[in-house]
């Protein structure tokens, strides 16, 4: 919100919205799914733009559309939905065209790109370009980044075990790098990845891009300040 | 084939031909529209267009083959002429100390004259005596020698067709095989050779269409590449510039 | 001698364990389908123009199949003309029955193989042996693991999960001495071997990996000229194919063959590609002099007409869907307890069987990632028909019961806002006993699975929706308008106007 105001940006949040229904699809209870695609449909039907920070909620309204198929008054919703629905970073750099936010981040940083967002959604390019305009900040690539961290909403509580061995390949990867910092695009993998770091107690620090712009442009500011 | 064997292969192609009509009206079923008996529109068939146009120099697709088929474990050779493929063949047999040669019954091959050439190598000539078992031939044989219909630069791979004086067996059971590919049989995409069957149609096409690209491998072993597992373990491509 | 016949028993999750503790298991699982799937990338994108492949590959099988009746009609015409008996069976009993009335008609002693999932499907082998006809898999990785008595456990590298002591144990004991580990001895023996079966055998196996309406051929893709073997030194040759394999014409496979071997193995194409258009010709030196090919349905119809599944009979079988998924590398093949296994083994086998009762537990082993689809050349989205096999499990009224309620909760939190808060609430007042340090180490009720490998983050102490008035506030006094910005959306509000610009 405080990265959007100063591009003359106001963000709502409406606060009768929930969640967007994924693991109830994604398990199969689809009936259970509509309940909560209706009230995040409702929910925004007056907004322009509407920014999720995740890109597999993002993704999850286009399902919304097949999921209404026989109620063509919600499929119609369902439809506008979709098509001012953006994850943070494809707003910022697709609509907004800002790439570089003149943050300061002076850290070894890696990028784990979530499946949902990148894969389904197609946002690839987006948090790249911002990461490269962000001072100071040293980009190690991560070793098989495209590969699933294992989460997987219900997935991960359900075959717990293929689910740990995924995120504990993963987090090896991740310390291989040597990064401080592992940045992200969905809270649910970050989440994961974060509690396998903690359960190793490796002090890699896990952030949403979200999070590391703003804690960047923070830093920018400060030291503007300090200079002054 | 016995009559009583007629009778009953008869029978069961009887059989088969009615169960086809039961199988295809379900798949209409199933589809849920009428049996199509017209062949259909297509809005287009096989690669894409801009593949279509893909065509690379002479020298270009001799390179190509040449890198393809050594990348696969194969070996490429050049000679001017078939005597000078002749001895390319002699000296190979020399140095593996052959003592069984198969080849296929075609003139050019029969030119090479590897008989003259290799007087106490047995070169024999594929299915030229009907009593002979010409599998065992092959079985035995150490080296194959065949003349490739085409070879494909993009795949790095050579073209046999099969026929009354072009055995399967000749290019399959050697341990070492020497094929001879004329220089202008070199096309540049797989394409270009598959079409011709489409034009030549059913009626006229051999009984086998094989591409090889390289030596018989397989990976099953943890992964290690192993060559000459069924196929040859050793294959020649010598491209010869002029046949006559 | 059998491939594999005890049943698998138990859950994918208990399967799973058994492959999580087997080390080896996963060390050469992993090292292969890694080895696969960056050799499929490279040669992927050495190619070029990859998702106009793709795409073109797609719509071929797409055709194809909706007009399968017709292609398949005109495939069996044409095999009949070339002099091949063509069959058609609608169940996996059915090819069997006539594939062993073939082989007692020709008093078979025995059959060479080339590698075929679709005989595994049918359990082939077994159905052979039973009427004392010795059946031998011919493929290396194949044999080796009928020697071990065991089903495949990857598509293209049947034997992928064994290494070269156990092989060489397995071989030694065939061989009647002892072999060294060393792989080109073990190869060298079975070619040996393999070398007297072939020419003594009087049936050939095949299956199909596609069969060419125009001309009833049928083609084989193979490195190891096993099953070039087994289609020219046998007199009787019986092709297995899956009543799916079907393209128009060659000039289609040439995209096939771009597809296939490139997204199975990174090859340009296979060592061997074979197009077999019939027995030999009267004055043919070689080649069977009977033909035989048996069409399969065996459930694959069932996804005819079915807008969720029809695309399941695109597949080409080529494996990258396997190398790709981060839960096949895990868990092996195995784990997943059918003929097929991986993401299309996940889809395939409850599809075939159209088994309700089994969709929810190999359908729930995935993460729903999406690498199979990315990496499928034909593009088959496997993991929108996992959803869809767990959506038709729920309303088959086959779910679980805890889940189900606890579902039932969800739409009711979900649907009011309200509820959702307090319950966001709820939670915090409830987390107070079990946060340590800002996280929740306990392994307790459904974080059991989820603590064993992490420590579960705690909701935070104030929530966003909590705190998003005064924030709004604040920020009310600093948003400062960007005359820039506010263009570039009005140019987008625009173009949503006018139906012009819209983002998939």
């Amino acid at each position: 919100m405080r990265l959007f105001a100063n591009y003359g940006i106001v963000l709502e949040f409406p606060n009768v919205q929930t969640c967007c229904g994924q693991p109830a699809y994604n398990s199969g209870y689809w009936e259970e799914a509509k309940a909560a695609a209706k009230t995040i449909i409702s929910a925004f039907a007056d907004s322009d733009f509407v920014i999720t920070p995740s890109g597999s909620c993002a993704h999850m309204v286009h399902h919304y559309v097949e999921m209404f198929k026989d109620e063509p008054q919600w499929q119609e919703q369902a439809r506008k939905l979709q098509g001012k629905m953006f994850e943070f970073s494809q707003f910022l750099v697709g609509v907004l065209g800002i790439k570089d936010l003149g943050a300061h981040f002076p850290h070894k940083v890696t990028y784990h790109p979530s499946c949902h967002g990148s894969r389904l959604l197609g946002v690839k390019s987006e948090p790249m370009e911002l990461l490269r305009n962000v001072r100071g900040l040293e980009f190690v690539p991560l070793p098989f980044a495209e590969d699933c961290c294992g989460f997987g909403g219900t997935f991960a509580i359900k075959m717990a075990d293929i689910s740990g061995a995924m995120v504990s390949e993963k987090v090896d990867h991740l310390i291989e790098t040597e990064a401080e910092v592992l940045v992200g695009l969905d809270m649910g993998c970050l989440m994961n990845i974060a509690g396998n770091l903690r359960y190793r107690n490796q002090p890699v620090r896990v952030m949403h891009l979200v999070e590391l712009l703003y804690e960047g442009v923070s830093n920018s500011n400060e030291h503007a300040a300090n200079g002054a | 084939m016995s009559e009583r064997e007629q009778d009953w292969l008869k029978q069961l192609d009887e059989q088969a031909l009615s169960k086809q009509e039961q199988f295809l009206d379900m798949i209409a079923a199933k589809l849920k529209r009428p049996r199509v008996k017209q062949k259909p529109q297509r809005p287009f068939s096989g690669a894409p267009d801009f593949w279509q146009q893909y065509e690379l120099s002479e020298t270009e697709k001799l390179d190509m083959f040449q890198r393809n088929f050594e990348a696969a474990g194969g070996y490429v050779l050049h000679a001017a002429t078939l005597q000078d493929a002749s001895v390319l063949i002699a000296e190979k047999a020399a140095e593996l100390k052959a003592l069984h040669i198969l080849r296929q019954d075609e003139e050019p091959l029969a030119r090479l004259g590897l008989e003259q050439a290799l007087p106490h190598v047995q070169v024999r000539c594929w299915n030229n005596d009907e009593t002979e078992d010409w599998k065992a031939r092959a079985a035995e044989a150490d080296i194959g020698v065949v003349l490739a219909d085409y070879a494909v630069a993009y795949t790095g791979s050579i073209t046999l067709l099969s026929s009354k004086t072009k055995g399967r067996s000749v290019s399959l059971l050697p341990t070492l095989l020497f094929a001879l590919i004329p220089r202008s049989s070199v096309v540049t995409k797989l394409g270009e050779v598959l079409k011709q069957f489409d034009e030549l149609g059913r009626a006229e096409l051999p009984a086998g269409i094989h591409f090889v690209s390289g030596p018989s491998r397989s990976a099953d072993i943890e992964n290690d590449l192993t060559i000459g597992v069924h196929g040859p373990g050793i294959v020649y491509a010598i491209i010869i510039d002029d046949i006559i | 001698m059998s491939t594999q016949q005890t049943a698998l028993k138990g859950t994918v999750k208990e399967r799973a364990q058994l492959a999580l503790n087997n080390d080896f298991l996963r060390q050469a699982v992993r090292f292969t389908t890694e080895r696969l799937r960056s050799g499929k990338l490279k040669a992927a994108e050495e190619h070029g123009n990859w998702d106009e492949w793709r795409e073109r590959g797609r719509q071929i099988r797409l055709h194809t199949i909706a007009h399968l009746d017709y292609y398949l009609g005109e495939f069996a015409t044409n095999a009949r003309e070339n002099g091949v008996h063509v069959h058609f069976a609608a169940t996996a009993q059915e090819a069997i029955q006539i594939g062993l009335a073939i082989a007692q008609a020709k008093e078979a002693k025995s059959a060479v193989k080339s590698k075929s999932m679709v005989t595994e499907e049918i359990h082939l082998n077994q159905a052979l042996q039973s009427l004392g006809i010795e059946a031998i898999e011919t493929d290396l990785g194949e044999y080796i693991i009928q020697l071990a008595n065991e089903a495949p456990s990857h598509i293209i590298i049947p034997a992928i999960h064994k290494n070269r002591y156990q092989i060489a144990e397995l071989l030694s004991e065939d061989a009647g001495e002892q072999l060294p580990p060393e792989t080109s001895v073990l190869a060298g023996y079975v070619r040996k071997k393999l070398r007297e079966k072939f020419l003594q055998a009087d049936i050939g196996v095949t299956g199909c990996n596609f069969a060419i309406a125009e001309t009833g051929s049928i083609v084989l893709f193979e490195n190891e000229g096993n099953a070039r073997m087994v289609s020219t030194v046998p007199k009787t040759q019986i092709t297995f194919m899956g009543m799916e394999r079907i393209i128009p014409s060659w000039a289609d496979l040439e995209v096939m063959a771009t597809l296939l071997p490139r997204s199975a193995t990174g090859q340009k194409l296979t060592v061997y590609m074979s197009g077999i258009s019939g027995p030999k010709r009267a004055d043919d030196g070689d080649g069977p002099e009977e033909m035989h090919i048996i069409i399969l349905d065996n459930g694959r119809s069932l996804q005819l007409g079915d807008p969720e599944f029809q695309e399941l009979l695109n597949c080409i079988r080529c494996g990258a869907c396997l190398n790709a998924c981060p839960v096949y590398r895990h868990i092996g093949g195995h784990a997943y307890g059918g003929t097929y296994s991986g993401p299309i083994g996940a889809v395939l086998t409850p599809a075939l069987k159209k088994n309700v009762a089994e969709w929810d537990d190999i359908a729930n082993a995935s993460s729903l990632c999406g690498a199979c689809y990315e990496a499928c050349p034909v593009k088959i989205p496997l993991h929108d028909m996992l959803v869809s096999l767990r959506r038709r499990k729920v309303e088959a009224g086959h779910g679980n019961a805890l889940e189900s309620a606890g579902m039932k909760g969800f739409a009711g939190v979900m649907s009011s806002s309200k509820v959702y808060h307090s319950t966001l609430k709820l939670g915090k007042l409830g987390q107070k006993l079990v946060v340590r340090d800002g996280g929740i180490p306990a392994k307790i009720g459904p974080l059991k699975g989820w603590n064993s490998h992490r420590i579960a983050p705690s909701i935070a102490k104030k929530l966003f929706r909590e705190r998003y008035g005064e924030l709004k506030a604040e920020l009310g006094q600093q948003v400062k308008a960007n005359a820039e910005v506010e263009q570039r959306m009005q140019q987008w509000l625009k173009g949503r106007q006018d139906g012009g610009i819209s983002h998939e």
